[in-house]
Parts: C-alpha cells; sequence; structure tokens
C-alpha cells in the first residue's frame, strides 16, 4: 500500500508460486509427461508446457497510469489495454507464430479477454525493448512474440477467472481483498501475470494493482483509509498454503498513524505478517488534519522522465505524432524508444524531428531501428515499429515529431462502431545499457564525474494511447456505388462503341 | 503577342515558379487530386530515406515508385522542384515537335507554336500536378516524347522511350499498340481521307520484338537497383492491378472497391482492368488511317479509367487537344465538356476539404464529384471520337443545310 501526495492510496497485490525445479518444455521434445501441480495453477501449466513459453507476461489494464503523480508502479506493465509478450523457444514440429495463434487463443479462453485479437496485424518482435529476463541459460534459440491491444478494457469477468489461478482463490489472504466492485471503481486497475523460468523453477507472479482514492470515498474529505473503506472487507483468515504473505505499507514521516501497530517499521516501510496478525484491518489516518488539502502546483513530478504524446492535426489523412520527454533531473538521462503502429498509420520517417528548445539535435537520437509494416503472408500487414535510442538532456524538454498519415480502409474492415475511432498503442520507454562514463570524457580535460555520463531508467515506461479518426466512406452505399459506377462504364463504353460500330448515312430531311 | 517572345518568357515562368517558394505547396504535396499513392512526392522522400537507411522501400506498402526512379534520385542527383519544371519543358517542347511533325512543318516555325506550348504548360491539369511533385510529370514527359520519336520515326529511340513510358506507368501499356503502327506509318492528319493501313505490319511485329527486348532489359536493370529481387513489381506494377491503397482520387477504381463486397473484389479487379485493354483493338482498327489519333483517344480512356487516376491524366488528353484543330468543327458539345470538367474541378477539392479535412461532409460528395469527373472525361472522348470519324463524311454545302443531315445508321 503506497499512499501518495493527492491523496490517493497505490494497492499493489503479488502473489508468487514457485514451482520448484520446473524447467519450461523443450520445444522439439514431443513426448508430453505426465503434468501433476499441486498449488500451481493447472490450466496454466497446460497452455505453458502445450506452447513451450519460457516467458510469459499478460497485463490487462484500465485507465492511464499518472507517472507524474504516481511515480513509478510496483509492476511496470501498465500499458492501457491488454499487452502480451511471450518468449518461445524455437524449433520442433511447430513455428513460433503458430504456438503464438495457440497461445493467445488458450490465454483469451483463459482470461475471457479479446486476446485473439491481437493477430498479425498487431503483433511484433522488439526484443530489445521486452528482454528475456529468465537468468537460466538455455541451449534453443528464443524468439519474441509481443503485442498490444489499447482498446481492450478489463473488468470482472477477467479478475474471476484470474483469482481462480490462486490456491485459495479469494476466500482467504490477502486476496480477501480484491473485491470486484471495489477494485473496478478505482481510478486505475490492472491485472498482470508474468511467468519467468529461474534458476530455482518456473516462478509465476501474479499481480493486482489499482489506484484507489479514499478522498472521493470519503463524506468528510479526508484521506484515512483502512482496508474496510477501500475495499469494504478485512482479512480475516490466512491461506494455509501459503508459505508467507506479508503487508508492506510505503510511509514517509508527515503526520500519520497506523493501527494496529505494524511488526516491523523503519523509515520508509512497515510491515505486516499475516502469520501472526489475523484478523487484519490495516488503517492509516492523519489526525491532525481537518480536511484533505490536495497539493498546489506547481507539482513536482515523482519520476525522473515525464513524458506526453499526442497526434497533432484535424485532418482525417495526415497528422503529426509529436512525444515530448521531459527531463527532471540534473543530469542527461538515455532511454530506448519503442513505437509500434498498425498499418493504419504510416510514419513518414524522412520527417523525423528531434528539437530541445527551439532547436533542431538530431544528435540525440541514435540506434535508429525502422521496421516498416510489412505484409504477411496471410495478407495482413504487421505494425510499423520504431526503435532508437533518446538522450534527453539535464533539465530540458526533448520534443520528437513524426509526420503520419492515415489510411483508407474498405468498408468491411471497419468496426461496427466507425465514428470512434481507433487506439493505438503506447509508447513503449525502456532502459538501455549506457555507455561507461570514461567514454563521456570530454577531450580537453581528463576530469569527468560519474554523473555527466548517461543515465537511463529504472524500468519500462508506457505513454498514453491514442486515438486515431480516419476517413469513412458511407457503410450503406455498396450497391449505390456499384450501380452509378458500373452505369458510367456501361455509359461511355456504349457510347464509344456505338459510334465505332454504326455505318454513316446521309439522310434527306423531309418536311 | 510576339511568338518569339513567348515562348522563352512561359520556359522561364514555369522555372521560376520552381524556384521561388509558394506558400501552401506543402499541402499540394499531400492532396489526393494531384498524387496518388503512386506518383506522390512524400512516398518517394520516403523511399529514398529507406533506402538511405537500409531498409527494403518495397517491404512496407510505402514506396511504390519504380527502382529507376529510385536509383536516380538517390545516386544521380537529389528530387529538386527544378527537375519537375525541366520535365515540364521537355514535355511541351516533345507537343511541339508532335504539332510540326504533324504538320509536316520543318524547321520553320509554325503559327500555332506558342499556343500548343502553353497549352500544355498552363493546363492547371497538368502544372499542379507539377508543382506537387507527382511524378505523373515523368510518366506525361515520358509518353509525349514516345509520341514524338515515334512520329519523327526514330525507331530505336522511340521504342525505348515507350518502354520506359510502360515501365513507369503500368497501364500505358495501351499505348504499344498504336505507337508501333505510328512507327511504321504517318503522324500526318488522315482523318478526313480514311483508308486502310498503309503500314507493312511485318515490320510492327519485328518492331514490337525490338520494344520487348528494350522493356526486359528495363525490367532487369529495375531488379537489380531494387536489390536483386522481384518484390517491387508487386508493389508498383501489382498496385495498379490490386488496388491495396484505398485513397480517394478523382478516378472510379477507390470508391468501388472500398464499398466492394470481399468475395467479389478479385472480379472485379479483372473486370476493371480488362476493361481498359477493351478499347485497344476497336479504336485501332476503326482510326488504322490515323494512329497518332489513336494515340490521343486512348490516352483519353486511360484519362477515366484508370487506376490510381490524378488529374494529370486527363490534363494530357485535354492537352493534346491542341494537336487536332482539324476536328474542332465537327465538336458536338465542347461547351458541355467544358462545364463539366469546370464542375468537376471546382467540386473535387471543395469535397475533398469538406470529407478528410472538416469532416462535415461525407465520402459520397466527393464520389460524385469524381463521378462528374468520369462524365467529363467521357463527354471528351466521345466527342473526340465522334468528330475524328465525322469530319471524313465533309460537310453539307451552305445552299443545302435543312435539307440532308449526316447521321449514323
Amino acid at each position: 500500500m503506497k499512499p501518495l501526495p493527492d491523496g490517493r492510496v497505490i494497492s499493489t497485490f503479488t502473489f508468487a508460486t514457485l514451482l520448484e525445479g520446473a524447467i519450461p518444455r523443450d520445444p522439439r521434445d514431443l513426448e508430453l509427461p505426465a503434468q501433476h501441480y499441486s498449488l500451481f495453477p493447472l490450466t496454466l501449466g497446460q497452455i505453458l508446457r502445450e506452447y513451450s513459453i519460457t516467458e510469459l507476461h499478460l497485463s490487462l489494464n484500465a485507465g492511464k497510469w499518472n507517472y507524474d503523480k504516481w511515480g513509478l508502479p510496483e509492476d511496470p506493465s501498465v500499458g492501457t489495454g491488454a499487452e502480451l509478450w511471450a518468449w518461445m523457444g524455437d524449433g520442433g514440429p511447430l513455428s513460433i507464430d503458430e504456438r503464438w495463434v495457440g497461445l493467445r487463443n488458450a490465454l483469451a479462453g483463459l482470461f475471457c479477454a479479446s486476446l485473439g485479437s491481437l493477430d498479425a496485424r498487431r503483433t511484433s518482435s522488439p526484443s530489445t525493448a521486452f528482454p528475456l529476463s529468465s537468468t537460466r541459460s538455455s541451449p534453443i534459440p528464443h524468439a519474441l512474440r509481443y503485442a498490444s491491444l489499447p482498446s481492450e478494457h478489463v473488468c470482472t469477468e477477467n479478475l474471476t477467472p484470474f483469482l481462480k489461478l490462486l490456491p485459495c482463490k479469494s476466500r482467504a489472504g490477502i486476496a480477501r481483498l480484491l473485491n470486484p466492485q471495489r477494485v473496478f471503481d478505482s481510478d486505475w486497475h490492472g491485472l498482470s501475470v508474468h511467468v519467468l523460468s529461474t534458476d530455482e523453477g518456473v516462478e509465476m507472479r501474479l499481480s493486482v494493482q489499482a489506484v484507489l482514492d479514499p478522498v472521493r470515498g470519503s463524506a468528510g474529505k479526508r484521506r484515512d483509509w483502512s482496508f474496510q473503506t477501500l475495499f469494504d472487507r478485512n482479512i480475516d483468515v490466512s491461506c494455509p498454503v501459503a508459505n508467507s504473505s506479508t503487508i508492506r505499507v510505503v510511509v514517509s514521516n508527515n503526520g500519520h498513524s497506523l493501527s494496529p501497530d505494524p511488526l516491523v517499521v523503519d523509515n520508509t516501510a512497515a510491515l505486516y505478517d499475516l502469520a501472526s496478525q489475523i484478523p487484519l484491518d490495516v488503517s492509516m489516518a492523519w489526525p491532525t488534519e481537518h480536511t484533505f488539502q490536495y497539493p498546489l502546483p506547481p507539482f513536482v513530478p515523482l519520476t525522473p522522465l515525464s513524458v506526453k504524446r499526442t497526434l497533432h492535426g484535424s485532418s482525417q489523412t495526415h497528422g503529426v505524432l509529436f512525444v515530448a520527454l521531459s527531463n527532471n533531473e540534473n543530469h542527461d538521462i538515455t532511454t530506448g524508444y519503442l513505437e509500434t503502429l498498425p498499418a493504419l498509420v504510416t510514419l513518414w520517417m524522412h520527417t523525423m524531428k528531434i528539437e530541445v528548445g527551439a532547436v533542431q539535435r538530431d544528435d540525440l537520437i541514435s540506434a535508429i531501428s525502422y521496421h516498416p509494416p510489412l505484409l504477411q503472408p496471410n495478407g495482413l500487414h504487421a505494425p510499423s515499429m520504431l526503435q532508437a535510442k533518446l538522450t534527453i538532456p539535464a533539465r530540458s524538454t526533448l520534443r520528437l515529431s513524426i509526420d503520419v498519415s492515415k489510411a483508407f480502409l474498405k468498408y468491411t474492415e471497419h468496426p461496427p462502431d466507425a465514428m470512434r475511432g481507433w487506439d493505438l498503442p503506447p509508447a513503449v520507454l525502456f532502459p538501455v545499457s549506457v555507455p561507461l562514463d570514461g567514454e563521456h570524457r570530454t577531450n580537453n580535460s581528463l576530469i569527468y564525474t560519474g554523473d555527466t555520463g548517461g543515465k537511463t531508467i529504472q524500468d519500462r515506461m508506457y505513454t498514453p494511447t491514442l486515438l486515431v479518426d480516419l476517413a469513412t466512406p458511407d457503410f450503406s452505399m455498396p450497391y449505390n456505388v456499384i450501380i452509378l459506377s458500373c452505369t458510367l462504364m456501361t455509359l461511355i463504353f456504349g457510347s464509344i462503341f456505338n459510334l465505332l460500330t454504326r455505318k454513316w448515312v446521309i439522310v434527306k430531311l423531309t418536311e | 503577342m510576339d511568338s518569339s517572345l513567348f515562348l522563352p518568357l512561359l520556359v522561364s515562368c514555369r522555372l521560376v515558379l520552381a524556384i521561388v517558394p509558394i506558400p501552401l505547396i506543402n499541402e499540394f504535396q499531400h492532396d489526393h487530386q494531384l498524387s496518388s499513392p503512386l506518383t506522390s512526392y512524400p512516398r518517394l522522400k520516403e523511399g529514398l530515406w529507406l533506402y538511405q537507411h537500409d531498409v527494403d522501400p518495397y517491404a512496407g506498402g510505402v514506396f511504390r515508385h519504380s527502382p529507376l526512379l529510385l536509383s536516380l534520385f538517390s545516386t544521380v542527383l537529389p528530387p529538386l522542384p527544378v527537375i519537375w519544371a525541366l520535365c515540364d519543358i521537355v514535355g511541351a517542347w516533345a507537343l511541339l515537335r508532335i504539332w510540326r511533325a504533324r504538320q509536316r512543318v520543318g524547321k520553320g516555325s509554325s503559327g500555332r507554336d506558342s499556343l500548343v506550348a502553353a497549352v500544355y504548360l498552363l493546363n492547371p491539369y497538368l502544372l499542379l500536378p507539377s508543382l506537387a511533385l507527382s511524378t505523373s510529370t515523368f510518366e506525361n514527359t515520358a509518353l509525349l516524347l514516345t509520341l514524338m520519336l515515334a512520329s519523327e520515326g526514330n525507331r530505336s529511340p522511340a521504342l525505348l522511350a515507350l518502354a520506359f513510358t510502360t515501365h513507369l506507368s503500368l497501364s500505358t501499356f495501351l499505348l504499344v499498340v498504336p505507337v508501333l503502327m505510328l512507327l511504321v506509318s504517318s503522324p500526318v492528319s488522315q482523318l478526313a481521307s480514311p483508308r486502310p493501313f498503309a503500314g507493312n505490319l511485318m515490320t510492327a511485329c519485328k518492331y514490337a520484338g525490338e520494344f520487348i527486348a528494350y522493356w526486359l532489359v528495363l525490367i532487369g536493370a529495375a531488379s537489380i537497383m531494387a536489390g536483386g529481387g522481384w518484390g517491387w513489381v508487386r508493389e508498383t506494377w501489382g498496385a495498379s492491378l490490386t488496388l491495396p491503397d484505398l485513397a480517394p482520387n478523382p478516378g472510379l477504381w477507390w470508391y468501388f472497391f472500398t464499398e466492394m463486397f470481399d468475395h467479389f473484389r478479385p472480379f472485379f479487379l479483372m473486370v476493371f482492368s480488362v476493361h481498359l485493354v477493351i478499347y485497344i483493338l476497336p479504336i485501332c482498327i476503326k482510326f488504322q488511317h490515323d494512329t497518332l489519333y489513336v494515340s490521343f483517344l486512348l490516352v483519353g480512356i486511360l484519362g477515366i479509367f484508370k487506376a490510381y487516376l490524378t488529374l494529370a491524366d486527363p490534363g494530357l488528353f485535354l492537352s493534346m487537344f491542341v494537336l487536332f484543330p482539324e476536328v474542332y468543327p465537327y465538336l458536338r458539345h465542347p461547351i458541355v465538356t467544358t462545364l463539366l470538367h469546370t464542375h468537376a474541378s471546382l467540386l473535387l477539392p471543395l469535397f475533398h476539404a469538406l470529407w478528410v479535412t472538416e469532416g462535415r461532409g461525407n465520402a459520397n460528395f466527393y464520389y460524385a464529384a469524381s463521378l462528374v469527373m468520369g462524365v467529363a472525361g467521357g463527354a471528351g472522348v466521345v466527342d473526340a471520337c465522334f468528330a475524328g470519324m465525322r469530319i471524313a463524311i465533309g460537310d453539307v454545302v451552305e445552299g443545302e443545310r435543312g435539307k440532308w443531315e449526316v447521321v449514323q445508321e
């Protein structure tokens, strides 16, 4: 639990299960040994085994994570909508893409989400931004598949199957607090599933994040909270199969009081342990504060980088994609930038401009790699992918702009609510390996300090999604267009052939 | 005005237009009336960027220009506006030479020289696409050069130019037969005295062989320049057969295939492509006595029914009208055609802006304007076709008018 300066509370639930000694299936290994799971969910285990998944990350989020006010999240996967990425070992009778299709359909069934729409039009493999985090070294080559569906919404029907993966469901332990009515009432909420293979075995981490607003819920406009007020529940039983269940409340010294007394407390956090403190209803209050005063501007951003991404231009054919990255620190920050756009938006790479202030600074972008929207064998265009390394000078704002043009689609390709527009997936900022400080040594002086060189961001950051409106044809016109166009063609064709084939005669006009 | 001064003045005006910055010219470059995905300048620049950054420009459905243009602008010279101006001037010069060849005027100047050049250089349908740096300028110039060389009987250069023309724009394949016929006959007007085709067909077949050889060489060269693969064929020529990009244009294809039911799409793509080919033989047979007129009529057909039509295509047809002053008295409805063109050219940009920029009108408005454009093009071609045949019958004597009339049975 992390109270924020603006009165909100970030609650992050993490449930980790380790399947000891397990290794991901080698895709070339055709024999499927018997599967036996005790705590690890069978439904997910079967999917992982069937499609030989080494690493899997699925997140379903609703809302826009406000980095400036809320800081970096515990679980970095906070991009709006659904995001799925998986690392798979190569080889075996089924290709990576066939297994990817199977995986997303299986997960769509498991989590009741429209992950089946993450088809070739949405799939790319940006392996630098989403590296294989498993520590175990593997003899077979691995490949990444990444897809994001920003228009997907997360709701109760996703939480119910999610809770079923837990050994105690939501009947005991910390998961008691996951009351759908309260979680989905929050300002931001998201579910995520991470499967990693580590040296000890296969680790699954399920996590739920929600940004709750106790000020909004309290009539007295106070920011005091407790489990009871936030979730309408408290933890009355612990999950007997859990090795450890702890609750960590992030504290700062600003006149609050915690009850009951935590087991361990230090400068930054207070810890509770469910093993000894049952039933538990943690509450945090600010007794000296009568009503909560919202912090007044100027706000100090909680993250080193602030990101803004917009699509300029009112026309339905052209626009400008505009990204502003503000460095809030006193040193340069280097970050990776990844843009994956579905083919309905074309990036004009020759118009890319980098500006700091009003000065063009093309030296701040490096390692540009651009993949145009390739035509897949199934006739669909893969998304275009732009990856680059950006260096944002200290205390300044870097502006990146690229012209885009919007596609004209067939009338059958438009969704039922065509006027709403299309969501574009968020851009991702990711940490990059920064060259050693020694390389930033200046020529005229050999003195350098550690903080003049590049620093990078801690973890991935997601920009907000964008909505792009495309020009629509008239959906009631197919027959009319066929009739009118064909009439014109036959009119011209007929006239010409009439002229060419008929014989010329001179006739006498009679009165 | 003195024609010896008028021509240099016109040429220098065109060059000045290329050099001085004109406001809103960037808007022109994205205009759907002036350039299509196959000819647009931003796409050319994007292709060059991709090529220079080691990305296959033909991979993403963005770049649809010929590999020859890609290698020209990436190695020899950058795509500067002045090249378009020079191309326009060469096109006007070629039109002038065709006119002189048709009138059998030698080196001296004919009375209509400045008019012919002005009709090409000042035609807004040709000037605006050229200011928008659409590569349709190159296609039109190549086509006029082909006709010029063929009229003057320069066999090999004409066939090479024809190979370039068909390479730049696949639909100009319609003109292969008339150009071959023109090479073995004469460009002089025979409209008033039709007679069977005088040229030697066997020679024409030999020329066809030579043309195919040039054409294959160009394909080979293009493939080498595109990196050795054949991906460019699908992106450039394939695009005008399968219509992958449905951006609106003044032609008939885009809305038809936007609204087409998916399972009928291949059938109608075939119909639209074959429909263009249907016109070649009948027009060639009927006008076998004047093959330059055949080329003119087929350019008109392309200016109505081509995939990815831009204003430059009907513009070329209208400018070529200046070559055939003998048919003017027999045109049935020149004023109606003019008014239709005026109507279409005013409504097209207006409805386009209303639909995609303002978001107030809808696609049907623009479609209606493009239908008017089709009607206008059709009216022009049908009238030219009529006048080209009517001229052979001759006039009824002055005193006998009202007693006799020339009609078709």
